[in-house]
């Protein structure tokens, strides 16, 4: 407890044990937090970007096929500005393709989006992709 | 005694300062995040599951805040309850005028976007509206008078003690009101992916003296010092690291609102807390000097 007297706390000499309990689960806890961050620290040491994209679902919309992608970042270091291109391929020819750009891939870390396609997608060759990328 | 407690001894004057009062508290805390870009959007876009649970959370943190720091110490919890009734809505009657003024809310706009920016602002509007309440001159110059002669019989405001769970609320509430101005921005995850781990430890680092440093350290007004034969790592173990702990628990709990973490990696996340609670550790020290 903290006494209050003429505008001046003096804290108790005496604290009740749960104060002291609450103060050690505090501790650990910010020792934990600290141990997790510096092990990344030191054992994390990928300093650009490594980002792979994944077709999540495609679906018949008002506008055409729309196509739900993610875009994964397997290394610690974010992506920002992350420019994505989708394409609808027969063989080697690229019969649609349409971009998008992501604010952020963070770090370990996924990124969702949407392109919408003209065509059906169903049964020929869909690929979505990063294709750049600013350092934030 | 700002508003009267009873019908009979009920003051118009009082009252209708009172609610000045409050209104000038929520535009003081308050246009910061009315005048912020992603306050607009979130209010827009943000999942209204989440939205519903802050408003929710809202009401206990108003009334439990009235009882605390209100106007006046006595008061029952009934008279919480209905001070908190008349900040939150004071909350909404400030912020959404400002809102229509500045051309943020327009006519053609649907009311899923017009009341959802309007509630997300009234939260940071109805804190502030009650904090003004009791800050800005919450008392009338008889109650201050009172304050500087008595002493000796008993007055409650000469010697109180605080409970510990009360300095922890109030370190919740400065944490709190420092992250809500801040916690929507787009700079909060930026400077996280900027940083390294080592600049993150170092933050951590900072907020602990910082915060330590403002309470004990520091000879503010409001300051705390040690009984005498204390170590100071009792009071670092004691209210620091939980106050720490509690800024920390606060930013994630804004940061997950406001879809910052997101599908964000484990250590990521960790980072965001860091920076936030940065501000949020120097606004819980502040609270318990000011508060």
């Amino acid at each position: 407890m903290t006494k209050v007297s003429n505008h001046r706390n003096i804290e108790t000499s005496d604290p009740h044990w749960i104060e002291w309990i609450i103060g050690a689960i505090s501790a650990v806890i910010v020792l934990a937090v600290i141990v997790w961050i510096g092990k990344d620290g030191i054992a994390d040491h990928d300093a650009s970007p490594d980002l792979e994209g994944i077709v999540l679902q495609t679906e018949e919309r008002s506008d055409g096929f729309q196509v739900i992608f993610e875009i994964r970042n397997i290394a610690r270091a974010t992506a920002s500005q992350v420019k994505v291109r989708g394409e609808i391929k027969d063989e080697a020819l690229v019969l649609e393709s349409v971009e998008t750009v992501l604010d952020y891939v963070p770090g370990h870390s996924k990124a969702a989006g949407g392109l919408i396609f003209q065509q059906n997608p169903a049964g020929k060759q869909l690929t979505v992709r990063a294709t750049a990328f600013d350092e934030p | 005694m700002t508003i009267a407690t009873t019908r009979r001894d009920f003051d118009k004057r009082k009252f209708f300062a009172g609610i000045a009062r409050g209104i000038a508290g929520a535009l003081l805390f308050a246009l910061p995040m009315l005048m912020t870009m992603e306050m607009w959007e979130l209010g827009v876009y943000m999942d209204r599951s989440r939205l519903f649970l802050l408003l929710l959370a809202n009401i206990p943190l108003l009334i439990i805040l009235s009882d605390r720091v209100g106007f006046e110490e006595t008061s029952t919890w009934r008279q919480a309850i209905r001070d908190a009734s008349i900040a939150y809505a004071l909350g909404i009657v400030s912020s959404a005028p400002i809102l229509v003024a500045m051309g943020v809310i327009k006519y053609d706009q649907s009311p899923h976007e017009i009341i959802g920016m309007i509630a997300l602002q009234a939260i940071p509007a109805s804190i502030g509206a009650m904090l003004g309440r009791s800050q800005l001159g919450g008392q009338s110059n008889e109650d201050d008078n009172e304050k500087d002669s008595g002493g000796d019989d008993g007055n409650p405001v000469q010697e109180r003690e605080t409970s510990y769970a009360g300095e922890l609320f109030l370190m919740a509430v400065g944490a709190l009101f420092l992250n809500l101005n801040v916690a929507p921005t787009e700079e909060m995850i930026l400077l996280s992916y900027k940083m390294t781990p080592w600049h993150a430890l170092a933050i951590i680092a900072a907020s602990l003296i910082v915060m330590h440093g403002f309470v004990y350290a520091l000879s503010f007004k409001g300051s705390h010092d040690l009984a005498e034969g204390t170590p100071s790592w009792h009071a670092f173990v004691r209210f620091t690291l939980p106050g720490y702990l509690i800024a920390g628990l606060i930013s994630s709990y804004c940061l997950w609102t406001f879809h910052r973490i997101d599908d964000v990696g484990s250590t990521q996340i960790l980072m965001t807390v860091v920076i936030l609670s940065f501000p949020g550790a120097i606004g819980a020290a502040a609270a318990r000097l000011i508060l």
